[in-house]
């Protein structure tokens, strides 16, 4: 059983090292060429750089605990209250943040912070404060997605214990919820702090000039301005490492849950005491998403519509994003399935690190820059396919890629749970491959795998960066026809498609969500 | 199961079709930004245009920038299937040039608008456009009349700039200032800087945050109230008229020297600085066609400052140099 | 002594099924309740608790009405069949949670929990986590826990029934010393009738949501009526 789980997983964990190591050995390879500069070994002591990694990380950090500290409370609230009206709309609009194309962002902060917003913060916004609230503004209705499903894995004779004893919220909060939050707050905090970590325009646009310049910006500017392929992989190693570092300490935190068998986790939690707090917090949560969202809509309401709508070229636009977005997930989805069955095969036989390593090879490749991928990809394809031909296939791969830490994220506690509870049951039945899927992993883990699914493909839906990379005869997708839109001055169009592009997340979102995920999924 | 038969089947037959279609006319690849191949661009238009005196397909092939295009071709090699590349700038040709990349185009501009007369064997210029700062007639009424009164009023207006390690008017300014400023343009940057409300990735960016009213003033060009003036019928915006000059920015396209239709090429550079080309530039990329000619301008472009004197430094300097600068640019402004 | 009058309650899902109970638990005595799923057993814990709310009748505990009192402030312990306790602490933790949830405990309210976790024959383990327990040491523990909370009513739900039978009387026999040492009224449910011999004097039948027959254990167990009793115990 183990050996038909390794197999499938080493494959994809070969096809994971192959992606992205090799673009990277084919840069190094090309620096080794006449004709472009070698490693500076030296790179270190050069004072900028030094300025540059101590920035990246703490903005990351900032971002990291502001994005996941105020996201407890707002799950809480959320799995505290399940009878509110109109919960399934609120966390639908709670997935969109993550797919608004970054320059859109800063747009939407800036009308909604800028000197001539509804809260304005004038000049102060530019720096810190901006790229904060940009990055909690993508980040937090993240964090509140993948923790609100730990409150549901909390037994409900927990619940009834706490009340009998007494409990008050904190004592609640500490002895039965955060016990299961500690399984994901680290895994979330360390998927946000890459998100962070390699933030791009964000940073540079809000952040006020080059005192705020990220590594990732680092890296664009030696392969891009300066050419200098073997400074690009030397510095995309460099964000790796720090990657690992952090995740590393991560790992240290992260605690799993003893896992008993629960029959029935299904339990309306009925304290309704903290019902305005929890309100509160939810009003106060769904403002701060909503109100960037909001303008964008107000801006998109006053552009030309019907003109923008009745292009033809739009629609393809929109056919190519769903078909890169709807692959990329089913890819991503996929190849994350194998790894965590792995990964959670490993956990059960008591070999729990090695199963976290396995878990976090597949998250971290997210650090890699895409820009560096596709280079190293087309340097190896170039001399012997035509790269034209491969557009869609290499987007939809490095899309797919940079989908798998948040399917790790999403399935992986469910899985390992799930693992633990009817591995053993399984295989006393012999129930395994297609029947142990279609009995057993379908039904109980189709919700999460609805929401990964949904996620990596709004996710890929709203990328830009590597269709531009390879540049494209055919019809661009609706992220990069914003970009086009708003390089031609067509500011109020690029509104138009913006919102477009978000109303289409929304449906793919809920649609997913719902068909793979199923209707009961309507409470979570 | 039969349903994904069919689908493939479909799929062969109209590849198939494609296929059939491509080999019946010859086919030129032109290499661009994709701001030029937009739907808003001048790339359906050229197409349209050349395609019909041509009989050939005219495949545009859209990548983000210059520099992605010159990085393309040199991985790409003898292998590549560009035969043209076109947006390349002045400060992109010298290593365009030692690449050995490119082949003669052996025509020359018949009637160039280019305030210096063009001389260069290996490119042809298609357009140009100033740097500038454009503000808001209505909200900023006294604008600076010169870069140094720019620089040297600390009460001056608040600027919206460009990246120059991500952006070409970012790059840009670093120039102009070089060459105003010469020595001294380190010290002019330390006192610009506190009057930069934030510098951005790309164009779009910090044009977008000037229509917000973020800043005074935005890094832009000569020919951008032009858009509003035409399209919009806006007549707010302005640039402002600076006394040493503005910094100019030469687009100009080359043929690759493994073009297989060597000949179709040229003819594509011909049509290139014909009328039929340029008449479609001045309102799809916004910036001065490089010939001079009748209906080549639109009126309204008589409404916009006169630019001169032209500002360019020697394109082997910028190559030689623009990294240095670049580090020192990062150096006073992360200060 | 813990008085049950025509408590009612429906579950909102199923209207029509009006649960109906009257009872009474003397001091000292362990009451077992027998009979089929879903005949309410674990309800009426429930209700006595106070997880559900009674929709009529009255709990009196020592002729003290209980129904408006929050769960917390009600004379009840429950100790469930499973998730009894919090798997990330220690014994003693778990058991000084059941004094004060914020674990600043008196040096007094220290030696009880330590006295507790003694007289239930666990204190070498105190420092342990329930996973490295076996089932019939963590109810062990549940039953400690019960123990220093020193509240007038014990409620077992299924507690034992994971236990082997051997286990299962030897703590049944304990619940019944713990019960009459400290004064308390036990409901003990299971779906064992052996159970309800050792653990009981008076047995109960619980069915469709009504006290169906109430008497001495032995005396129940070999009666005939009614005849849902006699389903139940198969003998018929």
């Amino acid at each position: 059983m183990t050996m038909s789980r390794a197999m499938p997983a080493s494959l994809v964990l070969a096809i994971l090292a192959l992606l992205v190591l090799s673009p990277m050995a084919g840069l190094l390879h090309l620096s080794a060429l006449p004709g472009y500069e070698a490693v500076d070994p030296r790179f270190w002591e050069n004072a900028y750089l030094r300025r540059v990694v101590f920035f990246s990380l703490w903005q990351a950090l900032l971002s990291t605990l502001l994005s996941v500290l105020p996201a407890i409370l707002v799950a809480r609230a959320f799995a505290m209250q399940p009878q509110l009206p109109l919960r399934r709309l609120l966390l639908g609009l709670f997935a969109l943040p993550l797919v608004v194309p970054a320059v859109v962002v800063v747009m939407a902060v800036v009308s909604v912070y800028g000197s001539n917003g509804w809260l304005p913060l004038g000049r102060s916004l530019y720096g810190i404060n901006g790229i904060l609230l940009a990055h909690v503004f993508f980040n937090l209705p993240l964090a509140v997605r993948l923790l609100l499903p730990q409150w549901q894995a909390i037994p409900q004779h927990h619940w009834q214990l706490g009340e009998q004893l007494g409990m008050n919220t904190w004592q609640r909060f500490r002895f039965i919820e955060w016990p299961m939050l500690r399984e994901s707050v680290p895994g979330v905090s360390l998927l946000i702090f890459m998100l962070c970590l390699t933030s791009f325009a964000v940073v540079l646009t809000l952040g006020g000039g080059p005192r705020s310049t990220t590594v990732e910006v680092a890296i664009y500017q030696s392969l891009r301005f300066d050419f200098d392929p073997a400074q690009a992989v030397v510095l995309a190693l460099l964000q790796l490492g720090l990657c690992m570092l952090v995740a590393m300490l991560t790992l240290k935190l992260q605690r799993m849950p003893a896992v008993e068998i629960a029959l029935s986790i299904a339990y309306r939690h009925r304290a309704l005491r903290l019902r305005w707090f929890d309100l509160g917090i939810i009003l106060l949560a769904t403002l701060y998403v909503g109100m960037p969202l909001t303008s964008l809509l107000i801006d998109a309401l006053r552009g030309p519509l019907g003109q923008t709508l009745g292009d033809l070229r739009l629609w393809q636009a929109l056919a190519n994003t769903l078909f890169i977005g709807l692959s990329a997930a089913l890819l991503s989805v996929t190849a994350g399935w194998f790894l965590l069955q792995y990964s959670a095969s490993l956990a059960e036989q008591g070999h729990s690190r090695r199963a976290r390593l396995v878990d976090l090879a597949g998250s971290i490749v997210y650090v890699v820059p895409p820009l560096v991928i596709g280079t190293g990809m087309f340097v190896l394809l170039a001399p012997h396919v035509d790269v034209f031909d491969w557009v869609y296939p290499i987007v939809i791969a490095i899309n797919a890629l940079m989908g798998l830490p948040f399917v790790i994220r999403c399935l992986g506690p469910a899985m390992r749970q799930n693992h633990a509870r009817y591995h053993r049951l399984c295989q006393a039945l012999a129930l395994r491959g297609w029947h142990r899927f279609r009995h057993l992993e379908w039904p109980l883990l189709r919700r999460p795998l609805g929401l990964a699914i949904a996620l990596v493909a709004v996710l890929a839906m709203g990328d830009l960066g590597v269709i531009a990379l390879f540049g494209s005869t055919q019809s661009a997708t609706l992220a990069l026809m914003i970009y086009q839109q708003l390089g031609a001055y067509l500011v109020a169009q690029a509104s138009v498609t913006a919102v477009l592009l978000l109303l289409l997340c929304l449906g793919v979102f809920a649609l997913l969500e719902r068909c793979i995920g199923g209707s009961r999924d309507a409470k979570n | 199961m039969k349903s994904v038969l069919s689908c493939t089947g479909t799929l062969l037959v109209s590849l198939l079709f494609c296929f059939g279609l491509q080999a019946a006319t010859p086919n030129l690849v032109v290499y661009t930004y994709d701001s030029f191949t937009s739907d808003w661009g001048p790339g359906p238009k050229v197409k349209a245009a050349f395609e019909a005196q041509c009989l050939c397909t005219l495949e545009l092939v859209g990548l983000s920038d210059g520099v992605a295009m010159l990085n393309r071709i040199k991985l790409e090699g003898d292998n590549s299937r560009a035969d043209i590349l076109l947006g390349l700038d002045t400060n992109l040709t010298a290593e365009a040039r030692s690449s050995g990349l490119f082949a003669r185009h052996d025509l020359s501009l018949p009637v160039s608008a280019l305030p210096d007369p063009w001389q260069d064997d290996l490119f042809l210029p298609y357009d140009f456009g100033y740097f500038a700062f454009v503000y808001n007639k209505e909200k900023l009424a006294n604008p600076p009349t010169s870069l140094r009164q720019l620089v040297e009023n600390s009460n001056g207006p608040t600027l919206l700039i460009q990246d120059p390690r991500t952006s070409t008017p970012g790059l840009g300014l670093l120039l102009w200032m070089k060459k105003v400023f010469g020595e001294g343009s380190d010290r002019a940057w330390a006192q610009l800087s506190p009057r930069i409300v934030t510098v951005s990735k790309g164009w779009s960016e910090a044009y977008g945050l000037f229509l917000k009213g973020e800043a005074d003033m935005v890094l832009s060009y000569t020919t951008s109230p032009a858009y509003h003036l035409i399209a919009e019928q806006d007549s707010r915006f302005a640039a402002a008229h600076f006394a040493e000059g503005h910094y100019q920015q030469i687009e100009v396209a080359g043929m690759v020297r493994t073009s297989q239709q060597k000949q179709l090429a040229r003819a594509f550079l011909e049509f290139m600085i014909s009328e039929d080309f340029q008449k479609i530039i001045p309102t799809t990329n916004w910036m001065y066609p490089a010939i001079t000619g009748a209906d080549v301008v639109p009126a309204e472009f008589s409404q916009l400052i006169d630019p001169s004197p032209a500002l360019l430094l020697d394109e082997t300097i910028v190559a030689r140099q623009r990294k240095g600068w670049v580090d020192d640019w990062l150096e006073v402004m992360s200060r | 002594m813990l008085k049950i009058e025509a408590l009612e309650f429906s579950y909102p899902s199923v209207p029509a099924s009006t649960m109906h109970f009257d009872l009474t638990v003397d001091v000292g005595e362990v009451l077992s309740l027998i009979g089929p799923s879903g005949s309410g057993k674990s309800t009426l814990l429930s209700l006595i608790a106070g997880f559900l709310p009674a929709s009529g009748g009255r709990i009196l505990v020592d002729d003290e009405p209980l129904h408006n009192l929050p769960v917390a402030e009600r004379p009840v312990s429950i100790v469930f069949q499973q998730h009894n306790l919090f798997p990330h602490l220690d014994l003693y933790t778990n058991v000084a949670l059941g004094i004060e949830p914020s674990l600043r405990l008196a040096p007094i309210q220290v030696e009880a929990v330590r006295g507790a976790l003694a007289r239930l024959g666990l204190e070498p383990m105190q420092r342990r986590k329930p996973g490295e327990l076996s089932g019939g040491q963590r109810q062990r523990v549940a039953l400690a826990r019960a123990l220093v909370r020193q509240r007038k009513i014990l409620l077992l739900d299924e507690a034992f029934a994971a236990l082997g039978p051997a286990l299962r009387a030897e703590l049944i026999e304990l619940v019944k010393t713990l019960v009459a040492e400290h004064d308390m009224c036990a409901l003990l449910v299971s779906h064992q009738p052996s159970d309800a011999s050792i653990a009981s004097a008076r047995s109960a039948f619980i069915c469709e949501g009504r006290v169906a027959a109430i008497a001495a254990t032995a005396q129940l167990l070999a009666q005939s009526e009614p005849p849902q009793l006699r389903d139940y115990l198969g003998s018929g």
